[in-house]
């Protein structure tokens, strides 16, 4: 991760010693801001009207587990539901969660009252000093941050944006559209071989659609792959956008592919690896995740359509044997658990492709195709599979 | 009887292999003859007593100079003790050491007791097996007849120097001044003073000028008697030294009064928490149960009685003449048999008859146990802890002596380690004989081990193998430093006080019954970390008496109780008594330290909180922390709190709730 400079600035060696109320620059609130700031003033409230009434307080955080995650058939998406896991503070194994939550919960006014914003890394170092009168650290790691601000996120109903939490830029954009990212515009079809980094935040008010001559997106799984289309200009030729996210797609790819359909009606193909990875990245851009299930109307695009790579392109397409990667137990595991999820449950031609998967014993890397010729997947795969409409849905 | 015998046996022993360094006799195997029978029989003679003992000085407590000096002071007390108690008196014992040169001391002990008639003054100091207490089944301290003369001669030999008693049964009597040595060829005292007479010493102000006159060293009392005995010896604190048995008299004798002056001049005192002595022990006959077959048999060709009936009904306890009859029915042997004439077959019929006979239990009041409340008490005022409790189990019979066990138990609270000055420090460093640091730890301080010893050094920084006598200031400093900070309570075993009719055993720990059976009871039960067949470890301190009218030691030095089945498991149940309890105590303990834990786990996070929370709605930070502070401690009030068995909390502890005889001393709530 590349620290910002905006997040040297906020980044203070010692805990953060500012009184509330006294600011620095008076900052000009949001509608939103004021909106947040109501909801983080409620939670101190809580633990106050608590205490006063001699009450153990606690905070309430809608459960991120499978057990409270439905898929809702008509929206065709992973939706939350509306168990909570109470966290308290007399209790031994969440007094130390519970007191972190509400850190991060002053790290975010903090934020919000000087009109910054900052990435998780940098929230987490605002936060981490040592508790009074122990060698304690409030945070040990950031591993041990990120969770309690989704935490936070979820309990306040507030999007990380909202909080003025960013996480790292990841995946990459190229292809037919011109867009405005904070004024900037971005013409992205003249980008060489870089491309544009997709920021974590996405929304229109940071970004804004100009131009687009696009018919389709292709999202393909890893920068290799993507590197490959753009550098054959795929894009130019196919007249589409062509994105990546790096494996698991970040919330801002996510967001930026579910605006480039929704706003633009561009249809979203995923081109994945054959694997039980690659059908779980597809399940999360088509359905939503579940530790972000509450994300998921903002962000899942059930029309979303799955181009490869297949079970059966090994022998359809006639590659040699050293491109297979042999299943392991928790591949097989995946693979079984992902033909149970509700939304492949009824649909035959998935069942189908899992079980071909597990019956074909190995996997396949997108990469696999470059064996038979380097531009074998952007001159014939790719575009055969589109004319064909061979895809799954 | 029996021991006598023993003791014959291994002197005769001695004689035949020892005298020349000579082969005894020829067995066959020896190519070449070096004595006939003729020339050995010209060094075969009589040995007396003493002269045994004087070779065989460690059979009777004087292996080394450090041991010398305690068995000393010992066999001095105990008898003044004995003295008193049979006298009726509440004892006042005072204990003098004196340095008087390069590994010499004077040790003086004087009791308030009844005096000893002048008479038999000399044998009893100057001939060894004389005494009042071998030819009776009564429980005391002494037994044999040989303690204080033993003394006396050890003394003699090593210094030339004689034992002087000085003695007086009366204010209106006059005292009588003695100075003796034994001669050990006869057995026989030799007084020295007063051309072989003795010295008068008359009451009232002559005495008084008399007594400044010859020296003599004396406290005014009404009666009493002051031995004292001028030895080769060496001082050294820790255990198994002087202050150390006398510390543990006290806990056993809580109804006396010691007062000790150390070479080094200091005094320290003992005052005594009972007011009353024990009950009088009432002398017994032996209980047939568990008479050997033996025994039987001497006894009756030693009887005066006529019939065999009036033998049975004579010679033992709880033998009526109805009992005595069931026996000779179940013998088939006729109750008006001659007990002379009774054959080796027939006194085998009556010895597995009396086995099978029913007969009660022997009279108890020939024990006086300390009592359950007066072991709290000493232990109470020797031993810190939190915890104490005894156990008092009903009397039992071994080899037809009853007997008594007692086992008193001290938990919790700092370990002598911790206590110890600088000074003091300073001074057993200067003192020890260790060769290494890390053993004078583990051998100068109670429920110190080897294990808490490496703790302790490592926590000074210092090398276990420096000799304790080359530590610089610095690492003194640093030493003591660790001593106190270092957690001795893990690890630390168990410390266990062992006492046979209320004297303290200090040595041979691992040959005695009581350290055997501690080491077989399972500790783990009640609380304690134990390895397997080890002694348990924790802060604990147990306190075991062993009250007979014949204690069976393992030798002659009395340091160590020979393991009787029927003692064990007397010993196990007495255990096992105060054992429950403590596990109770343990277990509460641990529950209200969980609970401390729990609200300091708490405490830590309320502050960050409270800040928090007044940084996002400008709460007032202290009083939202002392309205969570407060809810904290109502969560958490369990750590103020003690719990019975069934997790119900006490408001109050109660010491009934653990049923009698346990006493709590709260420190701090136990932390
Ligand atoms: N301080 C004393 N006051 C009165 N009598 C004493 C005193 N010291 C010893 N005696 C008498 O002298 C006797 C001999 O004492 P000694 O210590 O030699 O033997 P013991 O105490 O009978 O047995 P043990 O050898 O087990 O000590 C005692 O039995 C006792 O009657
Ligand atoms: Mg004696």
């Amino acid at each position: 991760m590349t620290p910002s400079t905006l997040e040297a600035l906020v980044m203070p060696k010692k805990a953060p010693k500012r009184v509330p109320g006294e600011k620095k620059t008076p900052v000009k609130y949001t509608e939103q801001d004021k909106k947040t700031l109501g909801r983080l003033t409620g939670l101190a409230d809580g633990v106050v009207l608590a205490a006063e009434k001699n009450r153990e307080p606690h905070v309430d955080i809608p459960a991120r587990t499978l057990s409270n995650v439905h898929y809702s058939p008509k929206k065709k998406i992973i939706e939350m539901g509306g168990n909570t896991n109470r966290r308290q503070l007399f209790n031994l194994s969440q007094a130390k969660s519970y007191m972190q939550t509400l850190l991060v919960a002053t790290g975010c006014k903090q934020l919000i009252d000087e009109g910054k914003t900052t990435s998780i890394r940098g929230l987490f170092y605002i936060l981490k000093h040592t508790i009074e009168g122990t060698k304690e650290e409030t945070f040990s790691d950031q591993a041990e941050c990120d969770p309690i601000i989704e935490d936070v996120e979820v309990a306040l109903e507030a999007l990380r944006e909202e909080l003025h939490v960013y996480a790292s830029n990841r995946g990459t954009m190229v292809g037919e559209i011109t867009l405005i990212d904070s004024g900037d515009e971005i013409d992205c079809t003249r980008l060489g071989s870089g491309g544009y980094s997709i920021p974590s935040i996405c929304e229109p008010d940071v970004i804004r659609f100009r131009k687009c001559d696009a018919k389709f997106v292709l999202h393909v799984e890893k920068d290799t792959v993507w590197r490959r289309f753009n550098e054959d200009k795929f894009w130019r030729k196919h007249k589409c956008i062509l994105t990546h996210g790096g494996g698991q797609p970040s919330r801002g790819v996510r967001r930026l592919l579910y605006r480039l359909h929704n706003e633009l009606k561009l249809p979203v193909f995923c081109l994945l690896d054959n694997d039980p990875w690659g059908y779980y990245i597809y399940s999360v851009i088509k359905q939503g995740s579940i530790n972000l299930a509450y994300e998921s109307r903002r962000m899942a695009i059930p029309d979303a359509r799955f181009l490869g790579l297949r079970s059966k392109d090994f022998e359809r397409c006639g590659l040699s044997k050293s491109v297979q990667i042999g299943l392991n137990d928790t591949d097989r595991k995946r693979a079984k658990q992902i033909a149970g999820y509700p939304w492949f449950e009824h649909k035959k031609e998935w069942q189908h492709e899992i079980r071909q998967l597990l019956d074909n014993g190995f996997k396949l890397e997108v990469e696999a195709l470059i064996s038979k010729d380097i531009s074998y997947v952007t001159e014939e795969y790719a575009p055969q599979r589109l004319r064909e409409k061979d895809w799954l849905d | 009887m029996d021991d006598d015998s023993a003791l014959t046996a291994a002197a005769d022993e001695v004689v035949d292999g020892g005298s020349n360094g000579q082969p005894s006799s020829a067995n066959g195997s020896a190519p070449r003859r070096r004595a006939t029978a003729q020339s050995m029989a010209a060094s075969q003679r009589d040995i007396s007593v003493s002269e045994f003992f004087a070779k065989n000085r460690h059979l009777l407590g004087f292996d080394n100079p450090r041991k010398a000096l305690l068995t000393t002071v010992k066999e001095a007390v105990d008898n003044a003790l004995d003295a008193c108690e049979e006298a009726g008196i509440l004892p006042e014992i005072w204990v003098h050491i004196e340095t008087t040169g390069e590994s010499r001391f004077k040790v003086g002990v004087q009791d308030n007791g009844p005096g000893i008639l002048k008479k038999t003054i000399p044998m009893i100091f100057g001939k060894l097996l004389y005494g009042s207490k071998f030819h009776r089944l009564r429980m005391s301290r002494g037994q044999q007849g040989i303690g204080i003369s033993a003394a006396g001669m050890y003394g003699l030999l090593t210094t030339g120097k004689p034992v002087k008693i000085m003695s007086k049964i009366s204010p209106r009597k006059p005292a009588h001044y003695y100075e003796i040595q034994i001669d050990t060829k006869h057995n026989k005292p030799e007084i020295l003073n007063g051309r072989g007479e003795g010295v008068d010493v008359p009451p009232g102000e002559k005495g008084r000028e008399a007594i400044e006159k010859l020296g003599i060293e004396w406290i005014e009392v009404n009666h009493g008697t002051r031995v004292t005995i001028e030895l080769e010896a060496r001082y050294q604190r820790g255990r198994g030294s002087v202050d150390d048995y006398l510390e543990q008299t006290a806990i056993a004798n809580p109804h006396v009064t010691i007062h000790y002056q150390d070479p080094d001049g200091n005094a320290k005192s003992y005052s005594r928490v009972a007011e009353s002595l024990p009950p009088e022990p009432k002398e017994i006959k032996p209980h047939p149960y568990g008479i050997e077959l033996g025994r039987l048999v001497a006894m009756l060709k030693d009887s005066e009685a006529k019939t065999l009936s009036a033998f049975l009904s004579d010679t033992f306890t709880c033998v009526s003449p109805a009992v005595a009859r069931r026996i000779c029915e179940t013998a088939k042997v006729s109750t008006r048999a001659n007990t002379k004439r009774i054959g080796r077959h027939e006194a085998d019929a009556l010895y597995k008859a009396i086995q099978e006979t029913k007969i009660k239990a022997p009279a108890t009041d020939c024990i006086v146990p300390i009592g359950e409340e007066l072991i709290l008490k000493g232990l109470h005022q020797v031993v810190p802890a939190e915890f104490y409790v005894a156990a008092t189990r009903p009397p039992a019979v071994y080899r037809g002596n009853p007997f008594v066990i007692e086992v008193g138990l001290a938990y919790g609270g700092e370990p002598t380690a911790h206590k110890v000055s600088r000074e003091a420090l300073e001074e057993l460093l200067s003192q020890s004989d260790s060769r290494t640091l890390r053993q004078f730890l583990a051998t100068s301080f109670e429920g110190l081990g080897f294990e808490a010893a490496d703790r302790i050094l490592k926590e000074a920084g210092l090398k276990t193998r420096i000799s304790p006598g080359k530590l610089k200031k610095q690492s003194i400093d640093k030493l003591h430093e660790a001593m106190r900070n270092v957690n001795l309570s893990s690890g630390q075993s168990m410390n266990v006080l062992r006492y046979a009719n209320r004297v303290p055993l200090q040595f041979q720990a691992g040959a005695c019954a009581i350290t055997q059976t501690i080491m077989q009871t399972n500790w783990r039960a009640y609380g304690l970390s134990q390895s397997r067949g080890g002694l348990p470890s924790g802060p604990v301190t147990v306190m075991v008496h062993v009250a007979s009218v014949w204690v069976p030691f393992t030798s002659e030095s009395k340091e160590a109780i020979a393991a009787y089945p029927e003692i064990q498991k007397e010993l196990r149940l007495g255990f096992q008594a105060v054992g429950r309890k403590l596990g109770m105590y343990v277990k509460r303990r641990q529950k209200v330290k969980q609970e401390g834990q729990r609200r300091a786990i708490f405490l830590r996070y309320l502050g960050e909180v409270a800040t928090a929370c007044s940084r996002l709605n400008g709460a007032d930070r202290e009083r939202l922390y002392n309205d969570l502070l407060r809810v904290a401690t109502k969560k958490t009030a369990d750590a103020d709190l003690r719990f019975d068995e069934s997790g119900q909390p006490i408001i109050d502890e109660d010491p009934e709730e653990y049923g009698e005889n346990v006493l709590i001393v709260d420190r701090q709530n136990g932390h």
